[in-house]
C-alpha cells in the first residue's frame, strides 16, 4: 500500500531542509523495521515549505505463530494420561478445546500449552504511533516554539497530510490533526488540494506551481540560467552553494536576468560578486573571467510577465552597487599603509593584545618560516604581506562585507602598487576557509596563513580558552585543519614542534598557561585534526593512529606514513609482521632501558638477527629522513625471518641478567626504528583477540 | 500613495485585525521592539494585539542626507500578535494586498533571517521578508525577551516604512517620497538627517554621553531595587541610546562594547524578572 506524508511548513532554512529530509527517511524507516512492517521504495522530496515521504508499506505486521504455556506437564496429566482439573482449567480459562493441548518442550521443562495464530498489527495503526514520533525526534541547530504549542521545530509545522493506500492515517501532533489535503503555491495558488495518492500528490502540485522534486528544480534552473546565457556566450560566476539553497528556497523556480550601469563595471569581480550574492542572493554573470553588466536572480513564480521582479531588483542592486564604490572609493584614499597604523586600536583578543601587536608577531613567524623552507628563496614578501594583511580590518568594505576580508586587503594592495607577490599573499592568507576551499596559490599566501593561524591557536590556546564538544568560539578547529591542508596540498617539510615552539617564543610572557600545557595541548589538538582529516580521505582509522603514533615532528610525514601503511596492508608480509611486532612491544613493556654489546650475544640466531639488524638500519634511516615510508617499511620486513628464529631459539628472559639485559637491548634498538615509522601495535589484525582501542 | 496613506492603511489593516493603535512611544529607541508595547507584553502570558509607528534612531547610520537610502531615523511599523496565529504569513501577506500590491506580478520570499537583540537579552526565529530583492519587513516568532523564555509565542512583524514606500512609489531615492500629497520627505527630514549626523558623528560631547550611561545605570539599579520597573526600562533605553551616541563617535574599544552590551543586558534582565515575578500585572 502506497504510504504519503507530507509535513507543511513555514519557510524553512535550506541548511535545514536537507538533513531534515534525510533524518526524516532514516527514522521513519528505522521505526519501521523495528515495528516490523515490511517497507520498500522509500523516497523523499523536498522543499522550503515540504518534507515528503513516500513509501510501499505491506497492509501488516505478517501473522506470527504464538506459543502460550500453562501447568507442567507432571501436574497436567495423570500417570493414565488424562488430563487432570489443571489442564481442564487452563483450557477452559483460554477458551480452546483441551484437546489442542500438547507437550512444549522449555528449557525449564516439560509443560502443556498449545500454538496460536497471532495477526499482525495493521499498517495504519502502526504508522500512526511511529509518524508523531518520528515527526517529533527531528532536530534541528537551531529550533523554535510557536502560538501555544510545546513542539520544537525548525519552522511552524501548519499541516501534517497522511495517507496510507489513499485514506488517512489519524493522529494529532501537538494539537494539529493529520488530513488528506495539501496547499498549492503560497502566493500564486494557495487553495486546498484533496491528495489520494502520490502521483495524483505530484501532478496537482506542478498545477498549482509547485515542483516537490529538489533535482528537478535545480535542473530547471540550470537550463534557465544556460538559455539566458548561452546567446551572450556569457557564463555564471559560479557559486554551487548559492545554487542549492535557492534550489531549496523556490517551489517555483524562474530565472530572470537584469542589468546594472556600466560605471559599477570598475569594481573588482569579488565586490561585485559579493554585493549581489549577499542580501538579493543574485548570481554575478562573467564572460572568461570578467564581470558583464548583468546579473541573475530566482523568482518563485511562473514568469516576470510585466518585468517588475527584474526592475525591482535592478533597483535595489544599484543602490548596493552605489554603496560599494562609495566605500571603494573613500578607503583608498587613505590606503593600507594608513589604516595599518589604525590596527594599535583594534582589539585581536582580550589578553593578547591588538591587531597591531598579532602584525609584528606574525612578521616574526612568517620569517622564521620562510627560513625553514627549502622552496623558500627570500622572506621579504611573506613579511611585508604579514604587515598589511590586517589593515583590511578597518577599512569600510570589510565592515560591509566581512566575508571579503583579506581578499580586501589584496585588492586594495594591487591598486596601490604594492609588490604582486605582497598583494596576492594579504588576498589568499584566510584561505583555505575549510577542508573544501582551495589553499593559498602562493607560497607566500601559504607561509603568511599558516603563521595567522597558528599564532590564533597558540595565543587562545595560551590564556586558557578550551575548545569542547561543540563550542569553538575562536574557530581554532577550522584553523588547524587550514593549516594541516596547506602543509599536505604543498607537501611542506618543517618541524612542526619547532615551529610551535617559536610561535610561543615570539608571544613571550603574553601566555599565562605553562608552556608545557600549551604544545601538550596544541600536539593533541593538531592530532586530532590530522585523525580527522586522514579518516575523511578514507583511510583505516587503525592505521592512522599506528602512523600518528609514530608522533608528530612532521605533518607532511605523518601523511606519508599512512599512504605507506596503506599501500603495504595488503601485502603477505604485512601482517605477520604487525604480529612481531607487537611481541616485541609486549615483551618490552616494563623493562629498563638496557645497553647493547654485540660481544655478548651467544646464540648462532641472536647474533643473526642482530647482524641484519645492523644492514637494515643503515638502509632505513635514510629513507625515513626523506620521508619514504614505503621503501622504509619495505626494508624493516627484512627483520621477520631473523625475529621468528630468534623467538624460536633464544631465551630473552635468561636467568643471567647480562644475558638478558643484552637481548631486551637489542629488541629495544629496533623498537627505536620500528617507532619511527609506525607504532604497529595501533594496527588491528583480524581474528586477533586483543582489542584495540580506537 | 504616500507614506501616511501607507501608515493609515496599515493602521486600518491592523486594527481590523483586532490590533489595538498604540502612539510611538516617547524615548529614543533603535527599533520598534524596544518599546514597552512589545518588551512587557511579549513577557507575560496574556494574550495581546499591538500595532504602532515608531521613529527608530540608529545613530551610525547617518550619511548627512547624501545617501538616498539611509538615514539616522527611520520609521518602523510595528505589529505584536501574541500568540501566534496560525494563518498569520497569509494574514501578512494580505496586509501588502490591501495596500494594492498585486502580487501575482511580484516575487516575495522570506528568507531566512533570525533576529537577535543582545542589548535586551531578545531573540527570535524567521525571515526578512524579501519583495522583489528589496527588503520590506523583519517577521520573526520571538523566543526570549529580557533573557527569559517567552509563552505563548508571540509573533513580531515589522514593516520598514520607507522602504515599502520606496517600492510602491517606485522611488529610487528616500528624499523623494511624498510623506502626504503635499509634502515631501526632503520637506520635513532632510535637514534633521543632515544636522543630527553632524551631531551623531562629530558634535555629540563624548563626556557628557558616558555621564548619561553612567547616570541612568545607576537610576535603573536603584529604581528596580524600588519595584519601580517601568521607569527603570525607560532608563535602560536611555543608557541604549547613549551608547550607540557613543559608538557613533568612534568613543567605544570592542572590550568596551562588550561591557555596556552586558551592563545594559544585565539590568534588562533584572526588569523581566522581576515583571514577571509580580505575575505580569503593570
Amino acid at each position: 500500500m502506497e504510504f504519503l506524508l507530507e509535513i507543511n511548513v513555514e519557510e524553512m532554512p535550506s541548511s535545514h531542509v536537507r538533513t531534515a529530509v534525510e533524518d526524516l527517511r532514516d527514522g521513519f524507516e528505522k521505526e519501521l523495521v523495528a515495528a516490523k512492517l515490511p517497507v520498500s521504495s522509500l523516497r523523499a522530496y523536498s522543499t522550503c515549505r515540504r518534507l515528503v515521504v513516500v513509501a510501499d508499506l505491506a497492509e501488516g505486521q505478517e501473522a506470527r505463530e504464538q506459543i502460550v504455556t500453562g501447568p507442567p506437564k507432571a501436574v497436567a496429566f495423570a500417570a493414565d494420561g488424562a488430563p487432570t482439573a489443571a489442564a481442564l482449567g487452563f483450557a477452559r480459562s483460554r477458551g480452546i478445546d483441551v484437546a489442542r493441548l500438547e507437550i512444549i518442550t522449555t528449557e525449564k521443562g516439560e509443560y502443556v500449552g498449545f500454538r496460536r495464530i497471532e495477526k499482525g498489527r495493521d499498517a495504519a495503526e502502526i504508522l500512526a504511533r511511529i509518524v508523531p514520533q518520528v515527526i517529533g525526534s527531528l532536530s534541528f541547530p537551531k529550533m523554535m516554539r510557536w502560538g501555544e504549542g510545546q513542539l520544537r521545530f525548525s519552522r511552524p509545522i501548519r499541516n501534517i497530510l497522511c495517507l496510507l493506500g489513499g485514506r488517512i492515517v489519524p493522529f494529532v501532533i501537538d494539537g494539529l490533526a493529520s488530513s488528506d489535503t495539501t496547499t498549492g503555491h503560497k502566493i500564486r495558488s494557495p487553495q486546498k488540494i484533496a491528495v489520494t495518492s502520490f502521483e495524483q500528490y505530484r501532478a496537482a502540485l506542478k498545477e498549482h506551481l509547485v515542483t516537490v522534486d529538489a533535482e528537478e528544480r535545480k535542473t530547471a534552473l540550470l537550463a534557465q540560467i544556460e538559455n539566458l546565457l548561452a546567446p551572450l556566450k556569457a557564463q555564471l560566476y559560479p557559486d554551487p552553494e548559492l545554487l542549492n539553497k535557492l534550489a531549496n528556497d523556490v517551489e517555483c523556480p524562474l530565472v530572470i536576468m537584469g542589468v546594472f550601469p556600466e560605471p559599477y563595471l570598475d569594481l573588482p569581480l569579488e565586490i561585485l560578486s559579493t554585493a549581489m550574492r549577499e542580501g538579493q542572493k543574485l548570481f554575478s554573470v562573467v564572460r572568461g573571467k570578467k564581470q558583464i553588466p548583468c546579473f541573475l536572480g530566482v523568482a518563485d513564480m511562473p514568469a516576470d510577465t510585466r518585468g517588475f521582479i527584474q526592475k525591482g531588483n535592478e533597483r535595489v542592486l544599484k543602490a548596493r552597487l552605489e554603496d560599494a564604490r562609495f566605500f571603494w572609493e573613500q578607503d583608498l584614499k587613505l590606503g593600507l599603509k594608513k589604516r595599518a597604523l589604525a590596527l594599535k586600536h583594534v582589539l585581536f583578543q582580550e589578553k593578547l593584545g591588538s591587531y597591531d601587536d598579532k602584525t609584528q608577531r606574525l612578521k616574526k613567524i612568517a620569517a622564521y618560516l620562510c627560513g625553514k623552507l627549502e622552496e623558500c628563496k627570500d622572506a621579504a614578501d611573506a613579511v611585508t604581506a604579514a604587515e598589511y594583511c590586517k589593515a583590511d580590518l578597518v577599512t569600510d568594505m570589510v565592515r560591509e562585507f566581512p566575508s571579503l576580508q583579506g581578499k580586501v586587503g589584496g585588492l586594495y594592495g594591487r591598486v596601490e602598487g604594492l609588490p604582486a607577490a605582497v598583494s596576492q599573499a594579504i588576498y589568499e592568507h584566510y584561505q583555505p576557509v575549510g577542508l573544501d576551499d582551495e589553499s593559498p596559490s602562493s607560497l607566500d599566501g601559504a607561509v603568511l596563513s599558516i603563521a595567522d593561524k597558528l599564532d590564533s591557536i597558540i595565543g587562545v590556546v595560551g590564556v586558557g580558552v578550551q575548545t569542547t564538544g561543540s563550542s569553538d568560539p575562536f574557530g581554532l578547529r577550522r584553523n588547524a585543519q587550514g593549516i594541516c591542508k596547506i602543509i599536505l596540498d604543498r607537501k611542506l617539510n618543517f618541524s612542526f614542534p619547532r615551529l610551535l615552539d617559536k610561535v610561543l617564543a615570539v608571544y613571550g610572557d603574553k601566555l599565562k598557561r605553562p608552556k608545557a600545557e600549551i604544545l601538550d595541548y596544541g600536539r593533541e589538538f593538531f592530532l586530532n585534526r590530522l585523525r580527522y582529516i586522514y579518516e575523511r580521505r578514507g583511510y583505516r582509522y587503525d592505521l592512522i593512529n599506528a602512523a600518528l603514533g609514530a608522533g608528530l615532528d612532521n605533518i607532511s610525514h605523518s601523511f606519508l606514513r599512512v599512504k605507506a601503511l596503506d599501500a603495504l596492508k595488503a601485502s603477505p608480509q604485512f601482517e605477520p609482521f604487525i604480529l612481531m611486532s607487537k611481541r616485541v612491544n609486549n615483551i618490552l613493556t616494563g623493562q629498563p632501558a638496557c645497553s647493547l654489546n654485540a660481544d655478548l650475544f651467544v646464540e648462532k640466531a641472536e647474533r643473526n638477527l642482530y647482524s641484519t639488524f645492523s644492514i637494515v638500519r643503515e638502509n632505513v634511516v635514510p629513507m625515513i629522513a626523506k620521508g619514504d615510508f614505503t621503501q622504509a617499511q619495505k626494508m624493516v620486513f627484512r627483520l621477520q625471518p631473523g625475529l621468528n628464529e630468534f623467538f624460536d631459539h633464544v631465551m630473552v628472559m635468561d636467568k643471567d641478567n647480562q644475558l638478558r639485559r643484552n637481548r631486551l637491548a637489542l629488541l629495544q634498538a629496533i623498537r627505536r626504528i620500528l617507532i619511527q615509522m609506525a607504532d604497529y601495535s595501533q594496527v588491528v589484525v583480524e581474528g586477533e583477540p586483543s582489542a584495540v582501542k580506537k | 500613495m504616500s507614506l501616511q496613506s501607507l501608515i493609515m492603511n496599515l493602521q486600518k489593516y491592523w486594527a481590523d485585525q483586532g490590533c489595538y493603535l498604540a502612539p510611538s512611544y516617547d524615548l529614543e529607541v533603535g527599533a520598534g521592539t524596544m518599546t514597552p508595547d512589545t518588551f512587557f507584553r511579549v513577557l507575560d502570558k496574556r494574550a495581546w494585539k499591538v500595532a504602532y509607528v515608531q521613529p527608530s534612531r540608529r545613530p551610525t547610520d547617518g550619511r548627512y542626507g547624501k545617501n538616498p537610502h539611509r538615514v539616522q531615523k527611520h520609521h518602523q511599523f510595528q505589529v505584536i500578535v501574541k500568540p501566534s496565529p496560525a494563518d498569520i504569513q497569509q494574514l501578512y501577506i494580505n496586509s501588502l494586498t490591501s495596500l494594492g500590491i498585486d502580487l501575482k506580478d511580484h516575487d516575495l520570499r522570506f528568507d531566512e533571517d533570525d533576529w537577535e537583540s543582545p542589548t535586551i537579552g531578545a531573540w527570535g526565529v524567521g525571515w526578512q521578508v524579501m519583495l522583489d530583492g528589496l527588503e520590506i519587513t523583519q517577521f520573526t516568532y520571538f523566543q526570549q525577551a529580557g533573557g527569559l523564555e517567552v509563552f505563548p509565542i508571540p509573533v513580531e512583524i515589522t514593516y520598514g516604512l520607507e522602504r515599502l514606500e520606496m517600492f510602491l512609489e517606485e522611488k529610487d531615492n528616500i528624499y523623494d517620497l511624498k510623506w502626504s500629497e503635499d509634502v515631501s520627505y526632503r520637506d520635513l527630514r532632510y535637514e534633521e538627517e543632515r544636522q543630527f549626523s553632524e551631531f551623531n558623528f562629530n558634535q555629540a560631547t563624548v563626556r557628557s554621553l558616558r555621564e548619561i550611561f553612567n547616570q541612568a545605570e545607576r537610576e535603573a539599579g536603584r529604581l528596580i531595587e524600588k519595584d519601580l520597573i517601568l521607569p527603570a526600562y525607560d532608563q535602560c533605553l536611555k543608557c541604549s541610546h547613549a551608547f550607540n551616541l557613543l559608538d557613533s563617535r568612534g568613543a567605544i574599544s570592542v572590550t568596551e562594547r562588550v561591557k555596556m552590551i552586558a551592563q545594559i543586558r544585565a539590568l534588562v534582565n533584572q526588569v523581566a524578572l522581576r515583571f514577571t515575578g509580580a505575575g505580569g500585572a503593570s
